[in-house]
């Protein structure tokens, strides 16, 4: 499938006015016919539409994957929905790393804890001998 | 209490008894949404289907997340996916997913692809996801249509019309507008919001990131920084040194050479103009644009300026070598044991490379 917006240089949230204009100014007459058939009927254009951003989806997750010259894509409608490699490093990678630090965050988080229940019994060891030595033992 | 929140999907993976049953789960729900609406008889479906696996949560949330199209998400369970699954587990995936696209009739034109898409993702050539599909849907992968075609309209509303009546067809037309008005428009409408939360999200994404390049840039500019102050420091150290040596050597010389004293401070002027030249043009030489991007990105590995020597890269990878060694990481469990082992490879990869090019 051919993204008709990028061929006619106009995004995909375009006027109804603004198409035309765009396909006033297309000199491809094969390119002219189809645009105005499928973009100027409101029922079409929603289709198209749809199927667009699933094909965008897809060729985001291609770009991100490293799919982008895997032998469907490159057959089919690789030339208009292939987008720049994205950021690189995996959702997963990137995942893990977050797991880690929280769960670094999670031990230091019982260690302190656990230290401060140590203090506070310590605390209150300390003081239950110093209140012994004063008021009950004469 | 964490500081990085999860997404749910992410919370679901943690608490999956099987990440792949439950990424292929979520795969297979994106499948279903592409179809259409998902209706009652859809889920009975897609529960009978995935009878056998073991990821042991609730549908409910899996299906709201492929419902929102989150691409994070379904990202992610594209890698869990193209890690666990291979050979034959891959294919009677790929199985379950044409089974649910097509249900006995045509998949819609999103499912041709999202198909494709799969088995890409697993890595299974074109041939034999054919036959797969022949043999699974009872029909032959058909090539998908083409709706930015005008052809394709016209085979599909001119099924009914005949070529000669134009005014009748034109009548027809009309018909089709206001019957499919509505339905339109909701679908514009879902497509619509689709979009805005995608921009949403991705405008959140880019914000963050930029925060987070900026902070890091800001932290290396600082480091960098302190080091020139440093290394002037050094340098102004020496020169005084040097100067006062000379000095006390001129002292014990003056009798004799006038001849050589000057000698000398034209020596130590021309040292100190060189000096200068090179300490200028170290600072423009970092934007010039290194020769190698693979070499660019094995020195930021290593976390190198472009231009370092081998020297540096040998003291680079000893320092994060043993700051990254797995076996350090041996008492917090086996997950950051293998984080640690991964990032371990990455800089071992690194200095292999930049060994071997420099």
């Amino acid at each position: 499938m051919r993204d008709l917006y990028q061929r006619l240089r106009i995004t995909p949230e375009a006027e109804a006015a603004e198409i035309a204009a765009a396909i006033e100014r297309c000199q491809h007459t094969a390119l002219k016919a189809d645009a105005a058939t499928v973009l100027q009927a409101e029922w079409r254009r929603a289709e198209y539409d749809a199927l667009h951003d699933t094909l965008s989806d897809i060729g985001r997750l291609r770009a991100r994957l490293g799919l982008t010259h895997a032998p469907y894509w490159r057959a089919g409608p690789a030339d208009d929905f292939s987008l720049p490699p994205g950021p690189p490093g995996s959702r997963f990678e990137e995942w893990m790393q977050r797991l880690n630090r929280a769960a670094r965050a999670h031990n230091r988080w019982r260690r302190l804890r656990l230290g401060w229940w140590l203090a506070t019994l310590w605390l209150a060891t300390l003081a239950g001998g110093v209140a012994l030595g004063h008021f009950v033992l004469p | 209490m964490t500081a990085t929140p999860f997404s749910t999907f992410e919370l679901l993976l943690l608490q999956s008894r099987d990440q792949a049953d439950s990424a292929a789960l979520l795969l297979l729900c994106w499948v279903l949404t592409h179809r259409g609406t998902v209706g009652e008889a859809e889920r009975a479906h897609l529960v009978a289907l995935t009878g056998a696996f073991r990821h042991g949560h609730d549908l409910a949330p899996v299906l709201e997340v492929a419902a929102s199209q989150d691409l994070s998400a379904i990202q992610l369970a594209a890698e869990v996916l193209q890690k666990e699954l291979h050979g034959e587990s891959a294919r009677a995936f790929l199985r379950l997913a044409i089974t649910l696209a097509t249900d006995g009739d045509e998949p819609t034109l999103a499912n041709h692809h999202v198909l494709r898409f799969l088995a890409d993702l697993l890595g299974v050539a074109p041939a034999e996801f054919a036959a797969l599909y022949a043999s699974q849907a009872g029909r032959r992968l058909a090539e998908p249509d083409d709706p930015s075609q005008r052809a394709y309209w016209r085979r599909r509303e001119g099924r009914a019309q005949d070529t000669g009546q134009e005014g009748a067809s034109r009548g027809h037309h009309e018909e089709t507008a206001e019957a499919a008005d509505d339905r339109a428009s909701r679908r514009a409408e879902r497509a619509e919001a689709r979009r805005q939360a995608r921009e949403a999200r991705e405008e959140a994404k880019r914000q963050r990131q930029a925060a987070r390049r900026e902070a890091k840039t800001r932290r290396r500019e600082e480091r960098e920084a302190a080091r020139q102050r440093k290394q002037a420091q050094r340098e102004a150290e020496r020169r005084r040194r040097q100067a006062q040596r000379e000095a006390r050597r001129h002292e014990r010389e003056r009798a004799g050479e006038r001849q050589r004293h000057d000698d000398a401070r034209q020596r130590e002027e021309a040292h100190r103009q060189q000096e200068q030249r090179r300490r200028h043009e170290q600072a423009h030489r970092r934007p010039e644009p290194p020769p190698d991007p693979r070499r660019r990105s094995a020195l930021s590995v290593l976390g190198l300026e472009p231009g370092a020597s081998r020297s540096e890269i040998r003291k680079a990878y000893r320092r994060l070598a043993q700051a990254h060694h797995p076996d350090r990481f041996h008492h917090e469990g086996e997950a950051i044991v293998a984080s640690a082992s991964r990032r371990f490879q990455r800089i071992r990869r690194a200095y292999d490379f930049l060994m071997k090019v420099s």
